[in-house]
């Protein structure tokens, strides 16, 4: 079989290893999984993502386009999604708020495309080279409506790889955006893995090869036909809530419809979105629940308390949205409490609190000076809390 | 990516029947959201009488409208159809266009939603010289909102966002194309429908980026406010402010003033196409790595 | 390899876990010194992270670049202590040898920096300005040659890597400069190394 990821193994330092940037990784993800369609707009600290499409992209036949604004450039990406290619951008917060119109016209219109969002300390312009989780609950209910969202978030070079190729599946399959999320700290390192991994997962949640079982996805049709301009099969396209015509309706009864559907084709098939990770299984008193660079603090914090006498169970998280509701829940019925570092000022740390609070006491451990939350700032905070609980 | 070859029938066609404007339209779709009077119907039937001059193949045109009353005609259009979202038609159609080259791509815009919203969009599409042509219904009004001032109202003119009379002079939008790069810029009014027809059926064969202002009237929501009232005013109105571009040439600004010079403004063979020009430097590219 | 060298050589590859930061100016090199150790880790075997400042905190004087090495994989990306701080100008000596474990090395300039921060580290300075325009006649290669001194002095990473990634990640047509500004680094006498007065 010819190997099928012919762009990361350019990379390769020897056969058995490579050493490849975050955001290079994501490129080289993109264009192994099939993306021959980008258009971006430059933004730090994701610009070396579209760099290294501008340079790869002419060599496979595909399409490069720099727009004159991130509005542009999700919508370029709409238009090529419509014509049957898979499409890409790459931006970071002030990007991303200009897309968000945009990402709801792919969800209503059912485009496949592939949205990543290399995160910085915002609002506004904020601190650009500063890593940051800021931007989760956005990516979730950033555009106006009710609307389903598949969100991604990379933990180390690897996941740039992977979850990069996860999302272009994920988008073909379920026929709609796919967010992916990173922070600068983990676009811009550099970091080895193995070419073994390459597309692949194994995890707590079952072994994941976007590779093989998705090369050729089947889509989930619970909505519509899919668009594809050119072939006059579904040709009208639109924004406005629409019936199986693809026409606008104002019907009560099709609109409701509609949009549950729209929700339903993402909730229905929750086991398969949601990609976590859990160490410790059932040997914790505690839990810590971590996505994108502070997954890693806590992994590192898990091997730290131990150390110190205090059993962690950690939960890590790949997927964000759609919720991973009975894995936090189950997680919930086993420990005595949750704590949840992030990036920010407790984003993820409200969603698991709504879900786990009839079970647990969740506590959200937020950062926001710019600086990673440390494994000791969590075992620390971790013995607090213990000690907090035991002298109750 | 396919070959790029002219959407257009080389001889005429073969059809038995004469084909009409119905060959393009889904008239299911009817009755259409324009009030009676509105002229957009009559600059959508005069683009579609280019088409059927041209034998436009449906499942190689695709048309992308974006938010407003004259976007709307995409939903009653007989093609492949994107009803996009509010000024950023052209960004869906700089995809379209690049991921399918051989296709026929044509955006249906209005002055609010090319102008105002979609103006930095439009002058980058005009500086790309992409293959797309665009046709721009100018009302002077958002209508589908109830009437408010647009870019193009012009100095005095009655809004209900400018009840007093609007302050801000309007683009001369030819101009703006011409400048930002387009290489076919042409302007015909609702009046004249067979120039208009002829203006757009050459901007669709140029290759290379096409503007046609189409300046066209909405009695409801502009007329109401603003003389002359009433359409069959307003098209009289626009028949008599139209004069031909060569006519136009040798007369002073002062004469011109309220003018609406009509015709083919500016057109420019000599810049490189924009899909044509990324075919040869994917030939490039990719020759260079077989070497 | 010299004899002296050798009385070091190994103190840091014998570890599982190390934690290295190269400090300088903009345009000493310190971001490429960071991307080649890193590399030649990746070619010893060894799990690796390399991060960088960047953006404003790159232009403001200052640069400065990590690597983390480790037989396991590596959790936590930054570094959390220094067991290695290589230091090409006096500020980043002074701004960053707070973070040198007792058990770490300081490997510093002796031609930039006079007086060395006191830390209980072991400390060498080595003239590495000097010694690279004697042996290539560009200071460009200042860099290099300080890598060849770490990673002679450490046994950081091996010496068959390093060379290798050198090579890999110097401007074309520049390799035998930088190789020659290497292998000078890395046969360094006991004369040219020396540990300040503690």
């Amino acid at each position: 079989m010819e190997l099928w990821y012919t762009h990361l193994m350019r990379e390769s330092i020897d056969q058995d290893s490579l050493l490849v940037q975050g955001n290079r990784a994501c490129a080289l993800g993109a264009l192994d999984a099939g993306v021959r369609f980008f258009a971006g707009y430059p933004i730090t600290p994701s610009s070396e993502i579209m760099e290294v499409m501008a340079r790869e992209l002419p060599a496979v036949g595909g399409v490069f386009m720099q727009m004159e604004d991130e509005i542009a450039s999700i919508c370029a990406c709409i238009g090529a999604s419509l014509t049957g290619e898979v499409s890409m951008t790459a931006t970071s917060g002030p990007g991303f708020s200009l897309m968000q119109e945009a990402i709801g016209y792919a969800i209503m219109a059912e485009a496949p495309s592939v949205i990543v969002n290399v995160m910085r300390q915002g609002p506004s312009t904020g601190r650009p080279t500063t890593p940051s989780q800021g931007d989760v609950m956005q990516a979730r209910w950033g555009t106006h409506g009710d609307h389903p969202a598949i969100v991604l978030a990379a933990s180390n070079v690897a996941d740039m790889y992977r979850l990069t190729i996860a999302a272009v599946r994920f988008a073909q399959r379920f026929r709609m955006p796919v967010i992916l999320l990173a922070d600068e700290i983990v676009g811009h390192m550099r970091e080895s893995f193995s070419p073994e991994i390459a597309g692949r997962y194994r995890l707590t949640s079952g072994d994941f090869d976007f590779t093989e079982t998705y090369t050729h996805p089947e889509m989930v049709r619970e909505v519509h036909a899919p668009h594809e301009l050119g072939t006059l099969i579904h040709p009208h396209v639109t924004g406005l809530i629409h019936d199986e015509t693809g026409f606008p309706t104002n019907d009560p009864k099709k609109s409701e419809q509609f949009l549950r559907e729209l929700h339903d084709k993402v909730v229905h098939h929750r086991d398969e979105l949601c990609l976590y990770d859990v160490k410790n299984v059932g040997k914790g008193r505690v839990a810590v629940v971590a996505y994108g660079s502070c997954a890693r603090s806590a992994r590192a914090a898990l091997k730290l308390a131990e150390q110190e006498g205090i059993p962690v169970e950690v939960l890590h998280l790949y997927t964000l949205f759609p919720l991973p509701v009975e894995i936090i829940q189950e997680l919930a019925r086993r420990v005595e409490f949750i704590l949840i570092p992030e990036l920010n000022l407790g984003q993820y740390a409200r969603e698991v609190r709504r879900l786990a609070e009839n079970w647990t006491t969740v506590v959200s451990m937020g950062r926001v000076d710019g600086n990673l939350i440390t494994p000791r700032d969590i075992v620390d905070r971790l013995a607090e809390l213990v000690g907090k609980y035991e002298s109750s | 990516m396919a070959e790029r070859e002219p959407n257009v029938a080389e001889e005429e066609s073969t059809v038995a029947e004469p084909r009409t404007i119905d060959h393009y339209l889904h008239t299911d779709r009817f009755p259409h959201i324009w009030c009676p009077g509105c002229g957009l119907g009559t600059v959508t039937a005069a683009f579609l009488r280019a088409a059927l001059e041209l034998g436009l193949e449906k499942e190689r045109t695709v048309v992308v409208g974006g938010i407003g009353c004259s976007s709307r005609a995409v939903g009653y259009l007989d093609f492949g159809t994107v009803h996009s979202i509010h000024g950023r038609a052209l960004a869906f159609a700089t995809g379209i266009k690049m991921a399918h080259p051989e296709f026929t791509v044509i955006v249906l815009t209005g002055d609010g939603d090319g102008a105002a919203i979609g103006g930095n969009h439009l002058i980058h599409a005009c500086r790309r010289n992409l293959d797309i042509t665009t046709i721009l219904f100018n009302n002077n009004v958002y209508g589908m909102t109830g009437g408010q001032a647009s870019p193009q109202t012009g100095m005095g003119g009655i809004a209900t966002t400018a009840p007093f009379g609007f302050d801000e002079p309007s683009f001369d939008l030819c101009r703006l194309a011409e400048a930002a790069g387009a290489t076919y810029v042409a302007r015909g009014t609702s009046y004249g429908v067979r120039q208009l027809q002829r203006l757009i059926r050459d901007g669709i064969t140029h290759p290379g980026f096409s503007f046609i202002e189409a300046v066209t009237q909405c009695p409801t929501e502009y007329g109401k406010r603003n003389p002359p009232k009433g359409p069959v005013q307003m098209l009289e109105n626009l028949k008599e402010k139209a004069i031909p571009r060569k006519k136009a040439e040798g007369m002073t600004p002062e004469e011109l003033e309220g003018r609406i010079v009509t015709g083919l403004l500016h057109r420019d063979e000599s810049v490189p196409e924009l899909t044509a020009s990324y075919a040869r430097m994917l030939e490039r590219v990719r020759g260079s790595a077989d070497e | 390899m010299s004899e002296a060298l050798t009385l070091t050589a190994g103190l840091l590859s014998s570890r599982e876990y190390v934690e290295v930061r190269f400090g300088g100016s903009g345009g000493q090199g310190v971001i490429l010194m960071g991307v080649i150790l890193a590399v030649a880790g990746t070619r010893d075997r060894r799990h690796v992270v390399q991060t960088q400042s960047y953006g404003p905190e790159a232009r403001g004087g200052y640069s400065r670049s990590d690597v983390v090495l480790a037989n396991a994989p590596i959790d936590y990306p930054q570094v959390q202590g220094l067991d290695l701080l290589v230091a090409l100008s006096a500020e980043a000596a002074a701004k960053y040898s707070d973070m040198l474990r007792r058990t770490g090395f300081l490997i510093f300039d002796s031609d930039e920096i006079s007086s060395p921060p006191l830390v209980e580290a072991t400390s060498y300075g080595i003239p590495f300005s000097r010694l690279a325009i004697e042996t290539t006649g560009r200071t460009q290669t200042t860099n290099i040659l300080a890598l060849g001194a770490v990673a002679g002095l450490t046994g950081v990473v091996s010496v068959a890597s390093l060379e290798k990634a050198v090579l890999s990640m110097v401007p074309k047509g520049t390799e035998e400069m930088n190789l020659n500004a290497l292998r000078r680094g890395l046969s360094l006498t006991p004369e040219e190394w020396r540990r300040p007065s503690a």
